[in-house]
């Protein structure tokens, strides 16, 4: 079999697209790049105001541990009514 | 080598055992596992056979890759008639049984016939033996396993069996292997149950032959790499599957109250970083463990950490027994999702099933459509978390009228319950939906609708669709190893190319269950992972057997049309609620209440959702009804089936 070894499959060369420190907002109508300081335990989406509470998988590695519900609930409704109100 | 590993046949009926190899033209067109299943399901079976009948036929198998040295192929693939949807029967697990099944000789064994009195097979170093199995009915699936090895004299026997729920014929009972490893959908520990099959246990000791072992483990060095590496898979290995729940309830695409609503709010208690705080604290700080042959490690050991199950010991909980215990009946305490967790894991029940079903209970309580006499006396209010996990046991063992309804399944449930209930059932083709909300996310509505054994994920979700990837990384990916210039969006509420999407991870997650490789090592949750490019040297370096990625990919085709095929000799009917590609009529006509604000007030269109279907039915050469055109059949070399290869 005419194996190439040089060749990179497209997983292999996605490889170099990953992104560290950096997670999106959930937002899918934003889905803005955030990036916690490290050790940060909240993050506000600058663009869309939505709140998450913030764990590290490691020192380097932040992830979305869930909403600040308060705030997160109170833009869902506004949302919400907008919509129902078009 | 690999490939010399072998079909057993068994008939429980008359206890004749036969041993037959696997032809290379059966390997080159079903490669294994789920695929070559497939093959061997659509010829063993008759249209109509009765799932607990013993025309029935239960297969259960490795992969083409299994026990050599690639990486996580663990996966055990379960496959039969299924006794909840009368369609497709199909699941996977992981865990260490096909390894040694493989090591014992055999990548399959096809099982039909009912044994008269309670047996287990013994599968042996190129042998099967029918045991008798009285002394283990009624034992729990943990017990089970351990009452075997010690009757066997080896600790390294590996079993694969029933809990109380396969023997009291739930449909959605589970085979199980070790502790918590489920083929945990469409019941195929019921069916095992109809034949008085106990258990399947393996031992082997037979060499297998690696084709190129020096490559083999090469590549495999870099392919763990490239595996653990990946973000997703780092966070696996510390919080497991229970992540993808907590980053699902975030932005609201977790079903919730029975499909009400689509987010637990302040679900804390029962979120992954508190749940790996107690697996800590009962375990230890090295609480994460793996199956055979994977780096990933994404499955938590932890001990109840109160109540009256105080001390036990289990292993998950993943995202279904969240969602089970969790968000569906609105249950908010970890102690409940880790005993739920624990109590279907020993009598061998989905989980999925029982939450969903449960839920669902609850709705019609508290809608008055059933009533406190009908619950057996419980007050099944969502919220409720003693009446969940009593109700859960009930499910079990059949106990008081609704709970024997609810071990029925969905569909009989509701036709049993009437009035207007089955309008409330969050189903596809008769299997109960994942517990999440697909009202914002088309795609995902589109593959849960359209998965060949019912609403099902890791049949053809594209989850990565929800990371809203560059559209030049989308096409990468999709445009590979068939090329596609049709449209891709990176936007996860849109519906533009997401059939592409659709079909391209059907072909995918198949050729991984065709191979025996764990989903985590491929496009699922995450983008860098290997696909159809990567798996040609992997097979060729561990089997010896030269295939293209796009050979991979038409075998893939091939074994998800004999899927359909399958479906549609059983009823499929595109638009039918109960045996058909459609979705409840919740998807369409009530909004999203809660989530971020992209998501608030999102339902599927459903113009846009027939024109999905449609696109996607062309992808793969079906009909508008969903029929595999003639000329579909001619090219995957379909035309003739049932050909009886083997």
């Amino acid at each position: 079999m005419a194996v190439d070894k040089r060749k990179k499959s497209t997983s292999e060369s996605l490889r170099n697209t990953r992104t560290y420190g950096k997670f999106r907002c959930h937002n899918p109508s934003c889905m803005g790049r955030l990036q916690p300081e490290g050790g940060q335990g909240e993050v506000q989406c600058p663009e869309c105001g939505m709140a998450f509470r913030v764990a590290w998988i490691r020192p380097d590695f932040p992830r979305i541990r869930g909403p600040v519900w308060e705030v997160n609930r109170k833009l869902a409704e506004e949302a919400l009514k907008n919509k129902e109100g078009n | 080598m690999a490939l010399n590993r072998k079909i057993g046949y068994v008939d429980l009926t008359t206890g004749e055992v036969d041993v037959q190899p696997i032809p290379l033209e059966a390997r080159k067109k079903y490669l294994g596992g789920r695929g070559l299943d497939a093959y061997l399901l659509y010829n063993h079976t008759k249209k109509g056979c009765d799932p607990l009948g013993p025309d029935n036929v239960l297969l259960i198998s490795g992969g083409l890759l299994t026990a050599t040295c690639a990486s996580a192929t663990a996966r055990t693939h379960v496959m039969a008639k299924s006794p909840l949807t009368g369609m497709l029967g199909s699941a996977n697990m992981g865990g260490f049984f096909a390894p040694e099944m493989a090591w014992a000789g055999f990548h399959h064994l096809v099982i039909r016939g009912k044994a008269k009195k309670p047996v287990y097979l013994y599968v042996h170093d190129g042998t099967i033996e029918i045991r008798d199995a009285k002394h283990l009915w009624g034992l729990s699936t943990t017990d089970t396993q351990w009452a075997i090895r010690e009757e066997l004299g080896d600790e390294e026997v590996k079993s694969c069996v029933i809990g109380q729920a396969g023997e009291n014929l739930v449909r959605f009972a589970n085979v199980m292997t070790g502790v918590k490893n489920a083929a945990g959908r469409t019941g195929m520990g019921c069916v095992m149950g109809s034949k008085n099959l106990k258990a399947v246990a393996a031992r082997g000791t037979m060499d297998i032959n690696i084709a190129h072992p020096v490559e083999a483990l090469e590549y495999n060095k870099g392919f763990i790499d490239q595996i653990t590496s990946a973000k997703v898979n780092q966070t696996q290995g510390t919080l497991g599957t229970p992540f993808i729940w907590g980053a699902t309830n975030s932005w609201g695409g977790l079903r919730t109250r029975n499909f009400q609503l689509n987010q637990l709010e302040y679900a804390d208690d029962i979120e992954p970083e508190r749940l790996d705080e107690i697996a800590t604290e009962t375990i230890g700080p090295h609480h994460m463990t793996g199956c055979f042959g994977c780096q990933v490690h994404c499955r938590a050991q932890y001990r109840i950490p109160s109540g009256p199950h105080a001390g036990k010991y289990d292993e998950g909980p993943e995202y279904t027994s969240q969602g089970a215990f969790g968000a569906e009946p609105e249950c908010r305490s970890a102690e409940t999702v880790l005993t739920g967790n624990h109590l279907v894991d020993q009598y061998g029940m989905d989980n999925l099933e029982v939450g969903s079903l449960i839920a669902w209970a609850m709705e019609l309580y508290e809608l008055g459509i059933i009533n406190k006499k009908q619950t057996g006396g419980l007050d099944l209010r969502f919220g409720n978390d003693e009446a969940l996990l009593e109700m859960t046991e009930r499910i079990a063992f059949r106990k008081g009228w609704l709970a024997n309804a609810l071990a029925d399944g969905g569909i009989p449930a509701s036709e049993k319950i009437g009035k207007n209930s089955f309008d409330y059932l969050i189903q596809v083709k008769g299997m109960s939906n994942l517990h999440s909300d697909e009202r914002a996310t088309p795609a995902l509505a589109l593959n849960i609708a359209t998965a060949s054994r019912g609403s099902d994920h890791l049949r053809s979700r594209p989850a990565i669709d929800l990371y809203h990837l560059p559209e030049a990384v989308l096409r990468k990916i999709y445009s590979s190893p068939i090329p596609y210039e049709g449209p891709l969006s990176s936007e996860h509420t849109s519906y533009e190319g997401k059939p592409w999407q659709v079909f391209w991870q059907e072909n995918c997650y198949m050729a991984v269950d065709c191979l025996g490789i764990c989903k985590y090592h491929t496009v699922f949750l995450g983008a860098t992972l290997p696909n159809f490019e990567d798996w040609p040297k992997v097979i060729y370096y561990n089997t010896g057997l030269e295939m293209t990625p796009e050979e991979i990919w038409e075998a893939a085709e091939r074994c998800n049309m004999l899927e359909r095929m399958f479906n549609l000799r059983e009823g499929l009917a595109r638009t039918d609620l109960k045996k058909g590609d459609m979705l409840n009529h919740r998807y369409f006509d009530e909004p999203c209440l809660r989530g971020a604000p992209g998501v608030v007030g999102l339902t599927i269109d459903r113009k846009k959702f027939k024109q999905m279907v449609d696109e996607f039915y062309t992808h793969k050469g079906l009909d508008k009804t969903g029929k595999p055109k003639a000329a579909t059949l001619k090219r995957l070399g379909l035309a003739k089936e049932p050909s009886h290869l083997v």
